[in-house]
């Protein structure tokens, strides 16, 4: 057995939809990572990336605890994230070996002026934190502009807007 | 090998991990017709046209409806009955069931329905199924199609009565809606049983398209009775069966015997791929090669007069030491299941809406979108998005956003490819 991470309802191993909740049971088994961005940055200056977590593995208990939704406004999409180290947020690019756990190109990114490596979001002291990686088009919560690389504190139903990309943040 | 059909499955995983607890595994079971000659006999076709002609089809969608029922008699020959009754207030036989000779006097008949009146289904079926029930056909499709854009008030329970009493006898139903006004519930209660189908039409100009498209559908019929028996081994369980194809549906499922299913499938049309998928609870195993489950279909190929016939696959299911299995998922099977998942997310939405719980309800539509929008379905999954907003704003719903959604998650609004722009 295990438990969704996102209604914490015991699922059959080998559950790919949540049969509660309808949530991805393997949402937290990513093929992309940051390290990538490691290498670019080519310092310890930013915070640590995640890593492949095996998802069938039965979930700790307290994964709810690290659980938050961005939700995008114009497409609807609902992007659930475990928060364990610290989430990249951009645009997806190949060529240049950037691979975000957030990649908003899907959902227009590009035109709404999402840098690659946009913000990053973290965790502290139990609360979630949202830095703004010196984005050509910047960072907002709730319409206030973040300054670059200041980290700051993100509450459930802010409004966060990357460029002109607007999204939803909810904690689960 | 003799003619037939196939089965063909696919697991959402090639191997399992080795464990003492019970897991879960999709599969999805496709059918193919195997060495049938490529122009099967068609069967007689006897159809009956149910058509709502009150007040609110009056212009565009009855002369629309008027034009596809005329289209229709051009498709058909000799060999095919024709029927048309109408409904207002009360119901009349305008053109009693009758092969199809004089197609001028037939389409002369059509041409003169005028709208007025109310919306009283149940009469119109009625009459109907007293029609089409006068053709003695031995063998072939019979079919009522209903095209409605109102509500009917106080008779839908004799409605999904009479569809019951005809699928019941081997009549299908395909229930058509077209606007914004009918009620969805009622329709897709009609047709949920073999042998029948409910389509949105979100434009008059899709009428004689959808009209061709039933009659082509029901002409290229080559296989009926079609039946399915799941027996799993101890230990496991049919969690549910699907429809996923053409067009999802729940498949209701009756454990008939210990651990052996039953499911009737009906006809099969080969205009169309047919695909289900199950879930299946496998019982701990430890490593080796099982086998999980027997499907055995039976059905029959009226065009070549065989019946009773028989097509079965044992699924066995690979167990490995848990360490050394990938988790990977056949992204086929994740995509139906996608589809799937969504579509019962809505579902338990609008009961939930029912029920008063809002907010419920409109996670339960957030996570639909985010299904739809993984799935690829970006359009319907933005729909699905403005309709939770709606039901969070507001606490309502709208009628076209609720029909959009129930439709369009099961796959089934027509005009919905030329509608991209929306």
């Amino acid at each position: 057995m295990q438990r969704c991470p996102n209604c914490n309802v015991e699922q059959f191993d080998g559950t790919i939809f949540c049969a509660d909740c309808g949530a991805g049971m393997q949402a937290v088994q990513r093929r992309e990572t940051t390290t990538a961005l490691n290498k670019a940055s080519g310092s310890g200056s930013l915070p640590n990336v995640v890593e492949d977590t095996a998802t069938i593995t039965p979930v700790a208990s307290d994964a709810r605890m690290h659980q938050i939704v961005l939700v995008v406004i114009n497409s609807g999409r609902r992007i659930e994230v475990d928060v364990r180290a610290a989430i990249l947020v951009g645009r997806k690019d190949h060529t240049r070996g950037i691979f975000p756990d957030i990649d908003l190109g899907l959902d227009g990114g590009y035109d709404a002026g999402v840098s690659r490596k946009h913000a990053i979001i973290s965790t502290r002291d139990g609360g979630y934190m949202l830095e703004d990686l010196a984005s050509a088009n910047g960072t907002f919560i709730n319409g206030r502009k973040l300054a670059a690389q200041t980290p700051t504190a993100l509450h459930n139903g802010d409004e966060v807007k990357f460029g002109t990309l607007i999204l939803r943040y909810e904690e689960h | 090998m003799g003619p037939g059909i196939q089965l063909r499955s696919t697991l959402s995983r090639s191997a399992l991990g080795e464990s003492n607890e019970q897991q879960l595994i999709y599969v999805l079971l496709e059918m193919s017709a195997q060495g049938l000659p490529t122009t099967l006999p068609k069967l007689p076709l006897n159809l009956c046209l149910v058509i709502d002609r009150s007040s609110s089809m009056r212009g565009e969608r009855l002369m629309q409806v008027k034009e596809a029922a005329q289209r229709i008699v051009d498709q058909l020959s000799e060999e095919d009955y024709f029927g048309l009754v109408t409904f207002n207030d009360r119901a009349e036989v305008v053109v009693a069931a009758q092969r199809v000779r004089n197609k001028a006097d037939l389409k002369r008949m059509i041409g003169s329905v005028e709208a007025a009146g109310g919306t009283e289904m149940a009469t119109g079926l009625a009459l109907a199924l007293q029609e089409i029930q006068r053709p003695m056909l031995t063998r072939g499709v019979s079919r009522m199609l209903l095209l409605t854009d109102g509500r009917t008030y106080g008779d839908e329970g004799r409605c999904v009565e009479i569809a019951r009493r005809a699928q019941s006898r081997g009549i299908g139903l395909t229930a058509l809606g077209i606007g914004n006004e009918w009620n969805e519930d009622l329709l897709e209660t009609m047709a949920a049983r073999e042998n029948s189908r409910t389509q949105y039409i979100t434009s008059a100009q899709e009428i004689a398209h959808v009209f061709s498209d039933e009659v082509k559908r029901m002409h290229a019929v080559f296989a009926q009775e079609i039946a399915l028996q799941v027996d799993v081994r101890p230990g496991g369980l049919l969690r549910s069966l699907d429809r996923v194809r053409p067009f999802i549906a729940p498949m209701p499922i009756a454990e008939e015997k210990e651990r052996s299913w039953a499911a009737t499938i009906g006809e099969w049309s080969g205009t169309e791929v047919q695909a289900f998928l199950l879930e299946v609870v496998v019982p701990a195993f430890s490593a080796g090669d099982h086998p999980l489950l027997r499907l055995q279909m039976t059905y029959s190929l009226p065009g070549m007069n065989l019946h009773q016939q028989r097509a079965e696959i044992v699924l066995r299911v690979a167990v490995r030491p848990a360490d050394e299995v990938s988790y990977e998922v056949d992204a086929t099977v994740k995509h139906w299941l996608e589809r799937l998942v969504a579509y019962r997310l809505q579902a338990s939405a609008w009961q939930h809406v029912e029920d008063g719980r809002l907010e419920e309800a409109t996670r339960r539509l957030q996570m639909a979108g985010t299904r739809l929008f993984e799935a690829g379905e970006v359009d319907l999954a933005r729909t699905v998005q403005e309709e939770a907003t709606r039901l969070l704003r507001s606490g309502q719903t709208s009628a076209e956003g609720r029909k959009r959604i129930k439709y369009g998650t099961r796959g089934l609004v027509a005009g919905s490819e030329n509608e991209r722009e929306v």
